[in-house]
């Protein structure tokens, strides 16, 4: 189950996408899926080569070396590393927010040169605009979108704060409202644009303990179900146990300058205990890669 | 015609220079001795804490005039008048840098305060071994942030001397500028024009930023390295501080909270007039008894008097008032899309910081004779020094709050897909605005400060370069030519209410407003 890479494995596309995008028959590697077993498209995203290097004081910094990874559809992708290693700056090329020295990211077959509104963003310190509510924070998410009316953001964004568990704090400004609920806001935000991928970065670790391990129960079924738009969710953490709770695949990078040290596929049924016997043996799967 | 020569004016740099660390040395004995006591010691704290505040919020440059006459009078002689010169260059940097003493002794973790309170250390060994240590780093800290505004003082000072032949300085930058202007001396002046730049180049770039690494070593805790190494975060910082302590906002100890909340109150408000009040009869009998050729009124005024000069200041005082918020409105047309403009791009803000920051401690009052000569019209004239006076605050502030703000808020526009004047109107603007509103109250007080020059000027003989039609710093000027001590202290008292009035009743609720509604806290 378990696929470790050295320092230079690279990924070769198995498939390639047809411009009109058609969902194509794919071979699943030897980590099969436990969510998506039988019909899969190609990779959602598809991380090709990265490499970053910043220019400090005419010194050259290598951040990341060489780092390729893919999500397929309806997978939960976690990225961990020691702290500093760059994850931030993958998911942040990802985004379209920074260029790669080298190497490209692709979505859903299509190079991302710049952000895209398909790609949203939930970030650490949620980063609420506290001039405004949360229904208008919501809204925020939805200015570039010209087909809506006014009217009908704003029906749009309070469905999401209900969707989220938010209903009745429409009109409350976030400095009113708790980590937990400013994170919750966060996540309709990015709901709202009805994004196909959706990039967090380390969603919980600006909350105490009690109030992530609350919202992770919830967030796996609110991301990734029938009715949602999101096609593959990549999340940024540095914290084992909820990566292994929530993830289907696990990219280990290393210390700087990062590469991929190894990639897990984890099979748990969900939901996941997280006192299970087999959640600490996956645990220690991931440990064991980051020692 | 070159009549003056570099040595000279390197002489007058050296005068400066040396008024400037004398009034430096004196304000930092102050700082250590007042500031340690205020700090150590309940009783005193609760008196020195609101009394620094007032001090910090009054325009001591109104106040010139009635120090100089006091010092004359006293000491009738060229060191009189140099003393006076320093006194209020001490004025604009002491009371900042005892609040960094004191805030520093305050701040020192309770451990090294037990520590040194076993019983074989003594009081001095502490002071010495402990408190002063302690204290390094905010005195450098709050000399780099107030030098601009000392400049600003000396320059004031050493031209405003000028009026009158029985006391002037005699050498120093500020009296070179002025007297190559009135002898339109235009080469000589821009030279000593250039070299107070250089001198402040020299001064601010190369001693007090390795005073200020060096005193590092001297800090408990570490700060934050951006904030460490970018001058204009210290710089916004102090200024932050030094606008919230306007306000009389200041509440580091419960004690001190407990002092100000009964100070404010109306009945200590008339407690407190009436020792003002008392203090300058005693200072008008003072002057009579001497009975010295100076202006000083030989018997006390008539209330009709009063009540007429009280007349013609207020009408001033409406003038500068009026002048002041138009200017402002410019500054703030220009400084906010310039602070804003400057601060999203991070190469634009590198190369430019270091070049406003030059341009911006020039001492607007220098220029005046410069500008003067482009256009007689005295409100335009007085508009520029006004502007060219606050307009860096605001820049600055804005600046600094938008760079102190996380990167991610400025990743929102980009993963939203939000356009440039969305942008500008729902994040840039409203994140800028606590910062903008410090910005503006310490701009709004150092217009006051300005005014002084600004509304009217004279070097020597009646003409005066510069006049307004009315305004408060014309009839303080005026006043203290004609040595009328009645119209001058009027003036300075009314102006000083107004502004403490105004600092109270309307931006202590703005920021109040401000920093509940836009502080960026997550």
């Amino acid at each position: 189950m378990t696929l470790i890479r050295g320092e230079n494995w690279r990924y070769v596309p198995m498939v390639v996408l047809s411009s009109n995008n058609a969902p194509i028959k794919f071979e699943a590697k030897a980590g099969q899926d436990s969510v998506s077993g039988q019909t899969l498209q190609g990779p959602v995203v598809d991380v090709e080569r990265i490499s970053l290097e910043f220019t400090k004081e005419r010194d050259q910094l290598p951040v990341l070396a060489d780092v390729s990874m893919t999500a397929l559809q309806d997978q939960f992708v976690s990225i961990t590393g020691p702290s500093g290693c760059g994850k931030s700056s993958l998911l942040r090329i990802i985004a379209g927010l920074h260029k790669a020295t080298s190497g490209t990211v692709k979505f859903n077959g299509t190079e991302i040169t710049q952000p895209r509104s398909e790609i949203a963003m939930i970030f650490q310190n949620f980063v609420l605009l506290p001039w405004r509510t949360a229904l208008e924070n919501v809204m925020f998410a939805l200015s570039s979108k010209r087909e809506y009316s006014e009217d009908e953001k704003r029906d749009k964004a309070t469905k999401m704060l209900d969707h989220v568990g938010l209903k009745g704090f429409e009109n409350v400004f976030p400095g009113e409202l708790s980590g937990g609920m400013k994170q919750r806001v966060g996540i309709a935000r990015a709901l709202a644009l009805e994004p196909e991928v959706l990039l967090m970065d380390e969603p919980f670790s600006s909350l105490d303990d009690l109030t992530a391990g609350l919202l992770r129960k919830e967030v796996y079924s609110l991301l990734i179900n029938p009715s949602s738009s999101i096609q593959a969710v990549i999340m940024v953490s540095h914290n084992v146990e909820e990566v292994v709770e929530l993830s289907d695949k696990v990219i280990v990078l290393s210390q700087r300058p990062a590469h991929v040290v190894g990639e897990v596929n984890i099979t748990l049924p969900r939901p996941r205990d997280r006192k299970s016997p087999d959640f600490y043996t996956w645990m220690d799967k991931i440990y064991s890669l980051l020692a | 015609m070159t009549s003056f020569s570099l040595f000279e004016i390197f002489l007058d740099l050296a005068y400066s220079w040396t008024r400037m660390f004398i009034a430096l040395l004196l304000s930092i004995l102050f700082s250590l001795t007042v500031g340690i006591l205020a700090a150590r010691n309940k009783r005193a704290e609760a008196v020195i804490v609101p009394l620094l505040d007032v001090f910090q919020s009054i325009p001591i440059l109104g106040f010139f005039p009635i120090v100089i006459l006091g010092v004359i009078a006293i000491i009738p002689s060229q060191i009189g008048v140099d003393l006076s010169v320093i006194l209020l260059i001490f004025t604009s940097l002491a009371w900042n840098i005892t609040f960094g003493v004191y805030e520093a002794v305050k701040s020192i973790p309770h451990d090294y305060i037990e520590l040194s309170l076993m019983p074989d250390v003594g009081s001095w060994r502490r002071i010495t071994n402990l408190y002063i240590p302690a204290s390094i780093s905010r005195i450098v800290y709050n000399t780099e942030t107030s030098w601009a505004v000392g400049l600003f003082y000396l320059i004031s000072s050493e031209i405003l001397t000028l009026g009158k032949s029985s006391y002037t300085v005699t050498h120093g930058i500020g009296v070179a500028i002025i007297t190559f202007a009135s002898a339109n001396d235009w080469t000589g002046y821009t030279y000593s024009i250039i070299s107070l730049l250089v001198a402040v180049v020299i001064w601010q770039f190369v001693f007090l930023r390795e005073f200020a690494l060096w005193s590092e070593r001297y800090k408990f805790v570490e700060e934050p390295r951006g904030v460490r190494q970018d001058p204009l975060m210290r710089f916004y910082s102090w200024m932050t501080h030094k606008s919230i302590s306007k306000l009389f906002l200041y509440s580091h100890s419960r004690g001190v909270t407990k002092f100000s909340s009964t100070f404010y109150r109306f009945k200590d408000g008339i407690k407190y007039s009436i020792v003002i009040l008392l203090a300058i009869f005693i200072a008008f009998e003072l002057g009579a008894s001497w009975n010295l050729n100076i202006g000083f009124p030989t018997q006390i005024p008539t209330l009709a008097s009063i009540l007429s000069t009280e007349k013609n200041v207020i009408v001033s005082l409406a003038y500068s008032f009026v002048r002041i918020w138009y200017v402002y409105f410019f500054c703030v047309m220009v400084g906010v899309p310039l602070g804003i403009g400057v601060s999203l791009n991070s190469k634009l803000y590198d190369g430019l910081t270091p070049v406003i920051e030059t341009i911006a401690s020039v001492p607007a009052p220098a220029l005046l004779p410069a500008i003067a000569l482009v256009t007689h019209q005295g409100e335009l004239v007085a508009a520029i020094i006004i502007f060219l006076g606050m307009i860096w605050y605001i820049v600055f502030n804005v600046m600094a709050g938008i760079r102190s703000l996380p990167a991610e808020l400025f990743e929102l526009r980009s993963v939203f897909h939000i356009s440039r004047v969305q942008a500008w109107r729902d994040i840039y603007l409203p994140a800028a605005a606590t910062a903008f509103v410090s910005g503006s109250i310490v701009a709004i007080g150092a217009a006051w400060n300005t005014l002084i020059v600004a509304e009217f000027f004279i070097v020597s003989g009646s003409t005066p370069i510069t006049q307004v039609h009315a305004g408060i710093g014309k009839t303080i000027a005026l006043a203290t030519n004609q040595g009328d001590l009645l119209s001058l202290t009027l003036a300075v008292l009314s102006m000083t209410a107004l502004i403490v009035t105004f600092n109270l009743v309307v931006w202590r609720r703005v920021y109040h407003y401000t920093t509940k509604r836009y502080a960026y806290n997550r």
